[in-house]
């Protein structure tokens, strides 16, 4: 085997000191009052409706229009998705059939910024039918306003699924953002229909979300794979905005807002001070009772166990720039406390085992090297097992575009619509990177830790590893 | 008796460095205080489910207010006028700058004019000078019907079947299937015993329900499968041991990491339970205590239930001593 140096203790501290405080302090810089956020802290996590309170919006269908139960359970869906797309994990959302309301709640803390509630209602109430027209021509209704008048080639009920796309201009370095469009059968051959009759004449095809014209992208082949792009002055924010529409589909009928209001926690007032004290208090149980019973190891185990916090939070806060940010929840918190179980289970069966080669008479070295060894495979099943599970349920509630859901809902969930309950997915995803965190830091982290520690002439006693006095000493 | 005591001596032949406690012979116990405990769970629903808003479907009433109000005074006292857990919520309206006072609560027989001014009427004599009055009520469906729970129910089919299945393949020495089948009803019954804990306490099926259900899946499993790993790693080192030597003495190699996680995951839940209690957050005791119990129980399975089950099941095919590895790994199925 080969020797863990000195040194590596100080730099695995370091590097886990490092991470730990910068998730939880975030990186900014503050130029006169406009503070830039360079990582997220814990600070900028996005706290769920159950402990931090959020918005309350009542929908009602705009007009005269009598909605029929169907029509409402559609709107109701295509505002989920909207949610869903926005990462707003857990949202309620609640429907009356009597007076056609619809009532969604949503997390949301007063003052927070990068967060718009009126962005967010606007968004989630908008109607957007997209059309493919032939041609430019436009016509006026009777209210004056501009409305397209070409024939339709596709609406959105043709595409299967939008999504965005970069392409980078060599020569000036820019990067110009695309919808991408893959259409289904019924669109595929429409579209083939359109663009043969139109090539010939160099004609245009319009692409309008609702009255406005988006672009206008003169045919210059036939396209009979189903790929189209929408081009047009996006950002990448404005190009994905456009896509997750599409791909939430049109609402039935414009909605309204009949209320608008700020909603106190489900959990009660005060429910986020009582995590984070009942929190702070078992972690601090935990380092004790970890280092009264196993010494050296359980100074190791607590350095691990608050690095594997910090990694769970670090992903939820968005710390990690591929991955977005997301709502932290009660199911979500549920899933750091397994995590944290797990993660104190890793080092005890390992301390256990340890102890157990130290009482066969094996040299510190030996005892330490074998402990580690056998301790894995248990370590590795148990936690694998439960990645397994939390990719179940990531694929059973997320959305649909993520790629569990992706791969589940084609193949065990192919008889139900695609459900999105956000506090289950929260839940999977805190889980996932928690036993994900539990391999880096309980059994990697660790060891090299201890090895190194080893090393030392005044951690050499066999107490330090054993935790009792049933070890001999040597 | 002297079977017994002559198996465990037997046992202490073998190199291990525990005292060997014979679980083995103590299986019935197990077995009769495990079913006790489903059955007692089972029957609990007849005593009555709440089933919270979100999955029954019930009334949102929103008031305006002024002044201050105690949120936790006014849930406790509607609460026993309604029959079943109101929640109460406040917020500021944010396009009229009122305060807003939103209840929410399920009912058997949906929002009649009467109950609603019962609980007007209830709501007005607490807050006599907080000018509460009506804004709007709702009679909601439930958010997630029918078709959530049976998509839940396949979700958890297909996590066992995982389970079974990779318990199989990794524990293949140690008869892989029989194995992965014990553990998935061992994880049953501590999901059904946490159910009758919930019921019996009184508190509502929602998603509290459901993330304490959901830990106590990954807990559960994690719990047996240390305990196989013990019996797959001791069918190596001490080849053609009895089948009941091998449970007993990888059962209690392994007593005292159980004893010690379960403590730490106890007594966490446990200091989540005091806190809430002291700071009066009723709402967090319907997730830390039925977790407690799920804790305890999953202890339980993992040491007692499961190990007992598996060897009994062995015994019943008539085997008492496993084969090597090698050959095991194509007999079993």
């Amino acid at each position: 085997m080969r020797k863990v140096k000195k040194p590596v203790f100080f730099i695995v501290f370091a590097v886990i000191a490092l991470f730990t405080l910068s998730t939880i302090f975030g990186v900014h810089s503050q130029y006169g009052d406009i503070v830039k956020t360079y990582v997220h802290g814990v600070g900028d996590i996005r706290l769920g409706i159950d402990i931090q309170g959020g918005v309350d919006v009542t929908f009602e269908p705009a007009g005269d229009v009598d909605a029929t139960e169907e029509q409402m359970d559609a709107a109701l869906e295509t505002i989920k998705l909207r949610l869903a797309n926005q990462n707003i994990s857990d949202s309620e959302t609640y429907l009356d059939y009597k007076s056609n309301r619809i009532i969604v709640r949503y997390p949301w803390q007063a003052g927070e910024t990068d967060f718009n509630p009126e962005q967010a209602v606007k968004e989630l109430g908008e109607t957007a039918e997209l059309t493919f027209r032939k041609g430019t021509d436009t016509s006026t209704d009777e209210n004056g306003d501009t409305i397209p008048a070409g024939d339709i080639v596709l609406t959105g009920a043709d595409v299967a699924q939008a999504s965005t796309g970069g392409s980078k201009d060599d020569a000036t370095g820019e990067i110009t953002w695309v919808v991408t469009l893959d259409l289904n059968d019924s669109g595929k051959e429409k579209f083939y229909e359109a663009t043969s009759e139109l090539y010939q004449s160099k004609g245009q095809i319009s692409i309008w979300m609702d009255n406005t014209m988006i672009s206008a992208p003169s045919v210059s082949a036939v396209i009979s794979d189903g790929k189209a792009s929408i081009s047009g002055n996006f950002t990448y924010e404005s190009a994905k905005e456009l896509a997750d529409k599409i791909n939430s589909g049109a609402l039935p009928f414009s909605l309204e807002t009949t209320s608008f209001k700020t909603i106190s926690p489900t959990m009660g007032e005060g429910a986020l001070n009582a995590m984070v004290i009942a929190g702070l208090i078992t972690l601090l149980l935990i380092v004790v009772y970890m280092i009264v019973l196993y010494r050296l190891l359980g100074v190791v185990a607590s350095i691990t166990l608050i690095g594997q916090v910090a990694g769970m939070l670090a992903a939820v806060s968005g710390w990690f720039g591929f991955m977005s940010s997301t709502t932290l929840t009660i199911p979500g918190i549920a899933g750091i406390i397994l995590s944290v179980g797990m993660g104190v289970d890793a080092n005890i069966i390992t301390g256990e085992r340890i102890r157990e080669e130290l009482r066969k008479g094996k040299t510190l070295d030996t005892a330490l090297y074998s402990g580690y060894h056998r301790a894995f495979s248990a370590i590795f099943d148990g936690n694998l097992t439960g990645i397994l599970v939390s990719i179940v349920l990531m694929g059973a509630f997320g959305v649909p575009s993520s790629i569990w859901a992706k791969i589940f809902n084609h193949t065990i969930f192919w008889f139900f619509g695609a459900t999105t309950e956000g506090v289950i997915y929260s839940f999977g995803f805190t889980l996932m990177t928690g036993l994900i965190m539990n391999f880096i830091m309980g059994v990697f982290a660790a060891r090299l830790m201890t090895m190194s520690l080893s090393r030392f002439k005044c951690f050499q006693n066999k107490k330090l590893y054993g935790g009792g006095i049933d070890v001999k000493a040597d | 008796m002297s079977k017994q005591t002559k198996e465990a001596k037997e046992a202490k032949h073998f190199d291990v460095d525990v005292k060997v406690r014979d679980f083995c012979s103590k299986s019935k116990v197990f077995f009769i205080i495990g079913l006790a405990l489903i059955l007692i769970s089972l029957l609990s629903t007849f005593t009555g489910v709440n089933v919270a808003l979100e999955f029954k479907g019930g009334t949102i009433i929103t008031y305006s207010y002024v002044g201050d109000v105690d949120e936790n005074g006014i849930s406790k006292e509607l609460t026993s006028l309604v029959g079943s857990t109101v929640k109460v919520q406040q917020g500021d309206s944010l396009d009229s700058d009122t305060k807003t006072l939103s209840l929410s609560f399920t009912s058997n027989d949906g929002l009649t004019i009467d109950r609603q001014n019962d609980v007007t009427n209830k709501v007005k004599e607490l807050c006599p000078d907080n000018e509460v009055t009506l804004l709007d009520a709702n009679d909601v469906n439930a958010r997630s019907g029918g078709e959530f729970f049976a998509k839940c129910i396949v979700a958890a089919v297909f996590a066992a079947l995982i389970l079974i299945i990779y318990i199989a393949f990794r524990f293949k020495q140690i008869s892989g299937w029989s194995a992965g089948v014990c553990a998935v009803l061992g994880l049953l019954s501590t999901l059904v015993v946490t159910y009758g804990c919930v019921v019996l306490c009184r508190f509502e099926i929602d998603s509290n329900f459901m993330a304490v259900i959901l830990t106590l899946l990954g807990y559960a499993v994690n719990d047996t499968i240390v305990i196989y790993d013990r019996i797959r790693e001791n069918q190596t080192l001490l080849p053609g041991i009895q089948i009941r030597d091998l449970v007993n003495i990888s059962d209690s190699q392994s007593l005292r990491r159980s004893i010690r996680t379960s403590v730490t995951t106890f007594s966490s839940m446990l200091v989540v339970t005091i806190v809430a209690l002291v700071m009066g957050l009723d709402s967090i005791l319907s997730f830390s205590i039925p977790m407690m119990a799920g804790i305890a129980m999953g202890t339980f399975n993992s040491i007692c239930f499961v190990p007992s089950l598996w060897v009994w099941w062995q015994t019943k095919r008539g085997i008492t001593v496993l084969k090597p590895a090698k050959k095991k790994a194509k007999t079993s199925v």
